[in-house]
């Protein structure tokens, strides 16, 4: 009896050190619960597996990425051995991250090969009238543009496509313009020769509105031995009609001509600006990416969950209603069954709420949709137990064994079945968690905690409860124990 | 304690039941893997084809205004940059014409937001605060379609394993052959339910194969423990003690189904709809579960007169 006593503190204990923990370090929330958008992003490599050192390269930019653009609370992780996981909790629209991040943003500075004059200006012609007829279109559409005007872009287009040669892939008018326009610019990039500078070179970036308009250029500040490269090239090509171009993957976005008053230093200082007709928010964007250098692999946006902080508290709300739910008609059946025994595994059930959360809180798990119904689903494999052992002590007592050597030898009998029962559960909820994605591995670690708690609270707390409630003489009626005849039979 | 199934004498009417419900899940397999638009056992739902769900409410001062939905794409139609994100589309209103929702094949963040942006002009105002969307690409749908098949199979090759080392090999054939019995089951019945309401599934329906797994394997555990003890201390013939035992256990695995259920039934009633179709197939689950554990199996067990 004593060692029961023992156990009894011991509960009490740990009840209280899980009221403790649950008031002073509360549960995490995933995004399904608080609001919030949750990016994954996929290494792209075309031969072989993505290395440690490659997941660490790129994990470093997206993460310098992120924090130069400065959404707060962020929070990135790897997942397997491919791919990121980006959290933006609250009402942080995913777009501009996704925007920054999905370019390699490999910036390099080439010099025009001689001889190709010609050939740039047709280009950059072409790329002006497509610029114009982009133009033409977005302004167009607001005011429900007529099939006549759209009929004379469609047409400019297709003379355009005839002269480049250029076969479409898309079948809009709007893919077909934007196609295009990389095309022009991936011309342009082929009529310039690479040099040792590149983005690797920087060492900031900024951005500043032009002075003349309402344009923004982006201000790029070199390192001591970039800022040597870039006066070696501009004293090379300085005075020449050969043009230097700055290239961001693989596009063209700015060709430009150095002044004759160069030709013996070079541009120096150790800085350039690049001014491609950039819109605030675009050189804010190139800005960011710059400033994170390139990524070492090109990385693509394979899923996009986001969901408003609006809905999220809703699900808390459906959630709490469905485990507060559960639990009330699981405790009337089981008191309604087992009368006594059924208030004691109501209680283990209460111990082993409190011992699950506090676990949560404590390891941590950010508790999920898919988590929390890992949870309810728990508590039914929980009162399983209970089962187990009611049943053997209901058959002992009937066999008319005195009440104390019943629950023991009810609680040794359906051990192994508990166990065994157990450990099947268990095994799926490894492999799940092992393979999961991360929706699902909420479920399999909430219901793999609960599992395992629930050894503990239906074996041992029920026991000692029952043992407790055993030394009041009032309770020891073994009609107490028993289901009214009428229902069992 | 006076439950009485009389197993020995319903034996064969037990297994032609069994036989019958396996045969139907299998046609609706073939005839979905056969006879539909999507050619597969089962209606793959986003997760495992990629693609883009947006459900999102509207700003109504009382009572939203109904729209017919394809008067809203016509418009869409007119409005939009982009015309293939419109491949696809399906749009339909829902809650009393205040929350919408709509499937796409798969966008990327930019076209998705021009999307709501469209259509906050055609039936705003919205209320980003109720957004839900979810853009999944098909790589990574392919991906988590092999990563399911993959757990799946490696956790019922652990779960045959444990059982055939627990257990005598004649147990241990009879708990998987259950545990097949009840994942077909289940399976056939969401084939049905996909060509009939169109019903897809998802990561979670996987994950709910699996729990079932466990359960079912769990039940059947428990039944064959008694047999085997009772096996053990018996004067009776073999058969009737195994009859016992199945009554003897019968309370406790309805009782336990029961209890699992009401959480389930819990978060069908009131949980947030992206579980609705999970707790319906683990409930499906545990009742074929039940079932199997406490019919088909022990009858296999009996063994036939003369």
């Amino acid at each position: 009896m004593k060692r029961r006593q023992g156990w009894l503190f011991f509960i009490i204990f740990l009840l209280t050190l899980s009221v403790y923990l649950l008031i002073n370090y509360p549960l995490q929330l995933g995004l399904d619960l608080q609001g919030g958008s949750q990016l994954t992003l996929q290494i792209i490599k075309e031969e072989g597996k993505v290395t440690r050192d490659e997941l660490e390269a790129v994990n470093s930019v997206i993460d310098k990425r992120v924090n130069n653009l400065g959404v707060s609370e962020s929070n990135l992780q790897t997942l397997g051995g491919d791919q990121l996981i980006l959290e933006l909790p609250g009402e942080q629209n995913p777009l501009v991250a996704s925007r920054v991040l999905g370019k390699t943003a490999l910036l390099e500075f080439r010099t025009q090969k001689e001889g190709t004059s010609s050939d740039l200006k047709t280009l950059q012609l072409l790329r002006l009238s497509i610029k114009e007829l982009i133009k033409q279109y977005s302004t167009g559409e607001k005011s429900q543009y007529d099939a006549n005007s759209l009929k004379v872009i469609q047409d400019d287009l297709k003379v355009i496509g005839q002269e480049l040669n250029y076969s479409f892939t898309s079948n809009d008018l709007y893919g077909k313009l934007i196609e295009i326009k990389k095309y022009v610019n991936k011309e342009i990039t082929n009529l310039f020769i690479k040099t040792d500078l590149s983005g690797k070179d920087l060492i900031n970036a900024g951005r500043r509105q032009e002075q003349t308009n309402s344009n923004w250029e982006v201000l790029l500040t070199f390192s001591n031995s970039g800022g040597e490269k870039f006066s070696e090239i501009t004293k090379s090509i300085a005075g020449t009609n050969q043009l230097l171009a700055i290239i961001l993957d693989g596009e063209s976005i700015s060709e430009a001509s150095v002044g004759n008053q160069f030709a013996n230093t070079g541009i120096t200082g150790g800085s350039a600006t690049i001014s491609g007709n950039f819109t605030a928010e675009n050189a804010r964007e190139l800005e960011v990416q710059l400033k994170g250098g390139s990524l070492p692999l090109p990385i693509e946006i394979v899923e996009t969950n986001t969901i408003g902080a609006l809905l999220g508290s809703k699900n808390i709300l459906k959630s709490l209603y469905a485990a507060i739910s559960g639990l009330i008609f699981v405790g009337m059946f089981m008191i309604f069954n087992y009368r006594i025994l059924g208030f004691v595994s109501v209680l283990s059930l209460v111990l082993y709420g409190f011992f699950n959360l506090a676990l949560y809180s404590l390891i941590p798990v950010t508790l999920t949709l898919p988590g929390i119904s890992g949870l309810i689903l728990s508590i039914g494999m929980a009162v399983d137990a209970n089962i187990l052992i009611f049943e053997r002590i209901r058959e002992e007592l009937y066999d008319g064994n005195t009440l104390t050597r019943s629950i023991d030898s009810g609680f040794q009998r359906a051990n192994s079945s508990i166990v065994d029962g157990h450990i099947t559960t268990l095994l799926s909820c490894f492999v799940l968690f092992l393979l999961g994605t991360n929706f699902v591995k909420g479920f399999a670690a909430t219901l793999g905690i609960g599992v395992l708690i629930s050894l503990f609270t239906s074996l041992n707390c029920s026991k000692t409860i029952l043992r407790f409630f055993t030394t009041y003489q009032s309770l020891r009626q073994k009609n107490l124990y028993l289901p009214r005849n009428n229902f069992s039979n | 304690m006076k439950y009485n199934l009389e197993l020995i004498k319903n034996k064969r009417k037990i297994i032609g039941f069994s036989t019958v419900l396996i045969l139907l899940s299998l046609l609706g397999i073939l005839y979905s893997t056969f006879n539909t638009s999507y050619k597969k056992p089962i209606k793959l739902g986003m997760d495992f084809v990629g693609g883009n769900e947006l459900r999102i409410e509207r700003v109504c001062e009382e009572e939203c205004s109904s729209f017919p939905p394809d008067s809203v794409l016509e418009k869409l139609r007119e409005i939009s940059k982009n015309k293939n994100v419109l491949n696809n589309i399906k749009l339909q209103f829902q809650n009393n014409n205040k929350l919408i929702s709509i499937r796409t094949n798969y966008l990327s963040n930019e076209e998705s937001n021009n999307l709501i942006n469209n259509l906050d002009n055609i039936v705003g105002p919205l209320n980003y605060e109720s957004k839900n969307s979810r853009l999944i690409g098909p790589k990574l749908g392919k991906r988590l379609l092999t990563n399911c098949v993959t757990s799946l199979l490696v956790s019922l090759f652990a779960i045959s394993l444990y059982i055939t080392i627990r257990f005598d090999k004649k147990y241990a054939l009879l708990a998987l052959l259950a545990l097949f019995h009840d994942l077909v089951i289940v399976f056939g019945i969401f084939s049905w339910l996909g060509i009939i309401l169109s019903v897809e599934v998802n990561s979670l329906f996987a994950v709910s194969l699996l729990t079932i797994a466990g359960y079912s394997v769990n039940d059947t555990v428990v039944i064959f423990d008694r047999v085997r003890e009772n096996l053990k201390s018996t004067k009776e013939g073999y058969n009737e003690t195994i009859q016992l035992s199945v009554n003897e256990s019968f309370r406790r695995t309805t009782f336990t189904s029961i209890t699992t259920l009401f959480p389930l039934l819990s978060i069908i009633l009131f949980g947030s709809y992206s579980l609705f179709w999970f707790s319906l197939a683990l409930s499906l689950g545990i009742i074929v579960g039940s079932y199997s554990s406490i019919l088909l199996a022990p009858s296999f067990l009996l063994k036939d007169k003369g």
